[in-house]
């Protein structure tokens, strides 16, 4: 059916529903269909979050994540609420300062929010450097596409800043392969 | 006395008011002060709650909206904002306006939108049957309160001085050529302007706590008028409770009149409020 | 606003808010107003006021909100004042989950406010449909009247997806009145049950009431009037139901199994039943995108072909006697029932085919 189910799952403040919208708009800008949803808490900072992303070639039935293919963690409450729900043949990146159960093989870790840190001072960008770690891990959707995208949804401000954080994404996975 | 009754809808009549009640005179003076002002009969929008007060609307020849309990002002904002070349008029009473509709009047007051307000306070349910209202004085006997109302009332028009309003006046029943005079003077005013009008309900105010007919009513009210130059005071007049306090006024006239941002809402050209 | 919605009342509350922090930038230049009002009632109120002054208007909310307009939809009901009113469900009673899903107020839609009157209610599952449907709720408002309601939930409410909007969309404006201004009768029906609407400052002079009113619009306490005004409150919208419905059926031709759905429900039914054929499993799909008038004729006739009428629903069980009201005797109904503020999946589906499909072959 071309359909993947992938869910951005971390803390309120990192950028993970903006980071969602980005990669729909991204695959949508491939060409494809794409859904976003959000699911969040009552806090806008901190607690937990969530998008779910479904990108398919043809019209989109259920928009949120079913059997998620792709599963990126960014915090510690978001492993221990969604890992367990993850099925034998989905893949998981999961950020390096998280604990993890180091008997799951196809866990990849990466240190998305150190670099997003490093790069901007905070955890705003740590989305997009996620979406960073995506692109090269799954080209899901092509890197151009990841970067008009994250172009047009950040502040003109930020947006410099952002597309640093993106090439940064995707440089972790270059050096760790 | 000018003729009103081309404003009003004959074809409606009898009215439901009781024998006594003062708010054909009320209405009668409006209709004056929409006369004097030459207003366009049909760009007045008279806009009502529910009560005894608010039937005032059926029987005036304007466009003329008789909502639900307490909303009128709600009602009138969106009227208002949609055409604002209309003269907006709501009519509402205590109950009404202070109690299930208190937030909504304070609201309309804070935003300063363009209408005009009339409050005809007779501190009493009269439609319902004569229940105690958050108006009546200290113990007052109402159909709720039959050993006398023992919560302190509002004093509307302190209420809507302090949320804001740009005009508030106070006009008694008894006096009608000043409340005409008033009421040309509020419909006049840019922004919310407020009237209280006091008025009386002989069917139950004056019948369960003995303050005679309509006439005693009304002439007892005018002779507490004490007129802008008295310190604001305490609106007890139920003559069998014994008041702690010297002999009560009723300060009348315009109490409050200043200038300031028009609402219109959030609208294209720039005037986002002013 | 494609609809030619001009005014907006509001009141933030979650997950409905967005709809009014984009109409607020959207609506001063296109020569609307908007306005944030102190609560749900005066929303409404402020709402229907506009709408009397010639506007089209519209609000949005969300179950505890929208509980507190149910006093002014009988009123817009009763005056026959043309409104749109969004509710976007989230998890209830009271302030439930606020932030998460649910179809806990499809009889609160229908049956709210008190007294009888007539409810549209329209229920889209997708961006695009919520725009559709909100331009046909402003010509079904305009045409019958009447108060609409679009209902969907959190999930449809918050979901960015790829839309096709149609360049332009057909506009239905209310009837303007043809008498003269000493004959106008405001509440006088034409042959399909509703009157013609004058504005306030249009010319005419006309009293707008809650209470039973006669053709002058005054109040009446004549049994026969307000009798008579019930019954066309309610026949100007049955009897032209047919013109209201609307149904989506998916898979339903050899179908012996069938899922009734609706809103984001329908489209988790939907992905279920592509996966379910893909299997061999003979499954379809109804999903009424008018909820109310309830789509009655439809459902008995998937009653009278499947087997199995499966009934699903993010709320614990609100739809299930309506359907089999309507379907009657002629087919075995499946609840399946979820109220925790998590949807109901396609994989949840899938298994509910499956045990149905099992229990088929065993009988």
């Amino acid at each position: 059916m071309g359909r993947s189910e992938i869910r951005i799952a971390g803390a309120g403040g990192q950028g993970v529903v903006t980071a969602g919208r980005i990669l729909a708009e991204a695959a949508i800008l491939c060409g494809r269909q794409a859904t976003h949803s959000q699911v969040y808490g009552p806090q806008s900072r901190g607690g937990a979050s969530r998008s779910d992303i479904v990108i398919a070639t043809e019209q989109i039935g259920f928009p949120l994540a079913d059997r998620v293919d792709l599963l990126i963690v960014l915090s510690g409450e978001a492993y221990e609420k969604y890992e367990p729900e993850l099925g034998d043949d989905s893949r998981l990146i999961v950020d390096s300062g998280c604990t993890t159960d180091s008997s799951n093989n196809t866990t990849a870790l990466f240190p998305v929010v150190e670099t997003a840190r490093s790069i901007s001072g905070g955890l705003l960008a740590t989305g997009v450097v996620a979406l960073g770690v995506l692109q090269r891990f799954t080209e899901v959707v092509e890197a151009d596409a990841l970067r008009s995208a994250v172009a047009r949804r950040v502040p003109p401000k930020h947006r410099d800043m952002n597309l640093k954080a993106l090439e940064a994404g995707m440089d972790l996975v270059c050096v760790a392969s | 006395m000018n003729d009103v009754k081309k404003y009003l809808r004959e074809w409606a009549m009898p009215h439901v008011l009781c024998p006594g009640c003062a708010h054909g005179i009320v209405l009668r003076s409006f209709l004056e002060a929409v006369d004097q002002l030459q207003l366009a009969q049909d760009q007045v929008a008279m806009v009502a709650g529910i009560g005894c007060s608010s039937r005032l609307a059926g029987y005036a020849d304007f466009c003329t909206l008789h909502g639900t309990h307490g909303r009128a002002p709600a009602f009138a904002t969106g009227l208002k904002l949609a055409r604002p070349e209309l003269d907006v008029v709501v009519v509402t009473g205590d109950g009404d306006g202070l109690a299930i509709g208190g937030n909504h009047l304070i609201h309309a007051a804070r935003r300063n939108i363009d209408i005009t307000v009339l409050l005809l306070n007779n501190s009493i349910y009269g439609m319902t049957g004569g229940q105690v209202a958050p108006t009546s004085p200290e113990g007052t006997v109402a159909s709720t309160t039959p050993s006398g109302n023992t919560e302190p009332p509002f004093d509307p028009c302190q209420l809507l001085l302090g949320a804001g309003a740009s005009y508030v006046a106070r006009v008694l029943a008894a006096t009608p050529t000043e409340m005409t005079k008033v009421m040309a003077d509020a419909i006049l005013h840019p922004g919310f302007a407020f009237i209280e009008v006091v008025a009386d309900c002989p069917e139950y105010f004056g019948r369960y706590n003995k303050a005679g007919g309509g006439a005693e009513m009304l002439t007892q009210l005018a002779g507490r008028d004490t007129g802008v130059a008295v310190q604001l005071a305490d609106k007890r007049f139920v003559n069998h409770i014994p008041s702690s306090e010297t002999a009560p006024g009723l300060q009348t006239g315009v109490l409050r009149r200043e200038t300031r941002p028009v609402f219109s809402g959030v609208r294209g050209g720039g005037d986002h409020g002013a | 606003m494609a609809a030619g919605c001009t005014f907006f009342g509001g009141y933030p509350i979650t997950p409905s808010s967005g709809i009014a922090e984009q109409m607020v930038r959207s609506l001063p230049g296109a020569g609307g107003v908007f306005v944030q009002m102190e609560d749900e009632i005066a929303s409404l109120a402020a709402v229907i006021g506009a709408s009397l002054a010639g506007s089209k208007a519209m609000t949005a909310t969300s179950g505890p909100g929208f509980s507190l307009m149910q006093e002014h939809i009988g009123y817009a009901a009763m005056a026959e004042v043309p409104c749109v009113i969004v509710n976007v469900m989230r998890g209830g009673p009271s302030t439930g989950l606020p932030t998460s899903p649910s179809q806990g107020d499809v009889m609160q839609a229908r049956w709210g406010t008190h007294g009888d009157h007539p409810a549209i209610v329209l229920a889209p599952s997708s961006v695009g449909e919520v725009y559709d449907l909100t331009v046909k709720a402003f010509n079904l408002a305009e045409r019958f009247r009447t108060p609409v309601i679009v209902l969907y939930d959190e999930i449809v409410g918050h979901t960015r997806e790829s839309v096709t909007l149609s360049p332009s969309v057909e506009v239905v404006d209310r009837v303007a009145p043809d008498a003269g201004l000493q004959n106008f009768l405001p509440k006088a029906a034409q042959a399909n049950g509703v009157p013609p609407m004058s504005g306030f400052g249009d010319g005419y002079r006309f009293h707008v009431t809650g209470l039973a009113h006669d053709e002058r619009g005054f109040p009446t306490e004549d049994a026969e009037v307000a009798g008579d005004l019930i019954t066309r409150l309610h026949t100007k919208v049955e009897d032209h139901a047919d013109e209201i419905t609307d149904v989506e059926t998916f898979m339903m031709d050899d179908a012996d199994i069938a899922i009734f759905a609706i809103g984001i429900v329908g489209r988790s039914a939907r992905e279920a039943v592509g996966q379910a054929r893909a299997a061999g499993a003979k499954v379809g799909l109804i999903r009424p995108v008018t909820l109310w008038p309830f789509p009655s004729a439809e459902v008995a006739a998937v009653a009278e072909q499947v087997d199995t009428l499966i009934v699903a629903e993010m709320n614990l069980g609100q739809m299930i006697g309506e359907v089999e009201r309507a379907a009657g005797q002629r087919t075995h109904i499946v609840s399946h029932l979820r109220a925790d503020g998590e949807p109901i999946t396609p994989s949840a589906l899938l298994d509910v085919i499956e045990s149905s499909s099992r229990s088929e072959e065993g009988s």
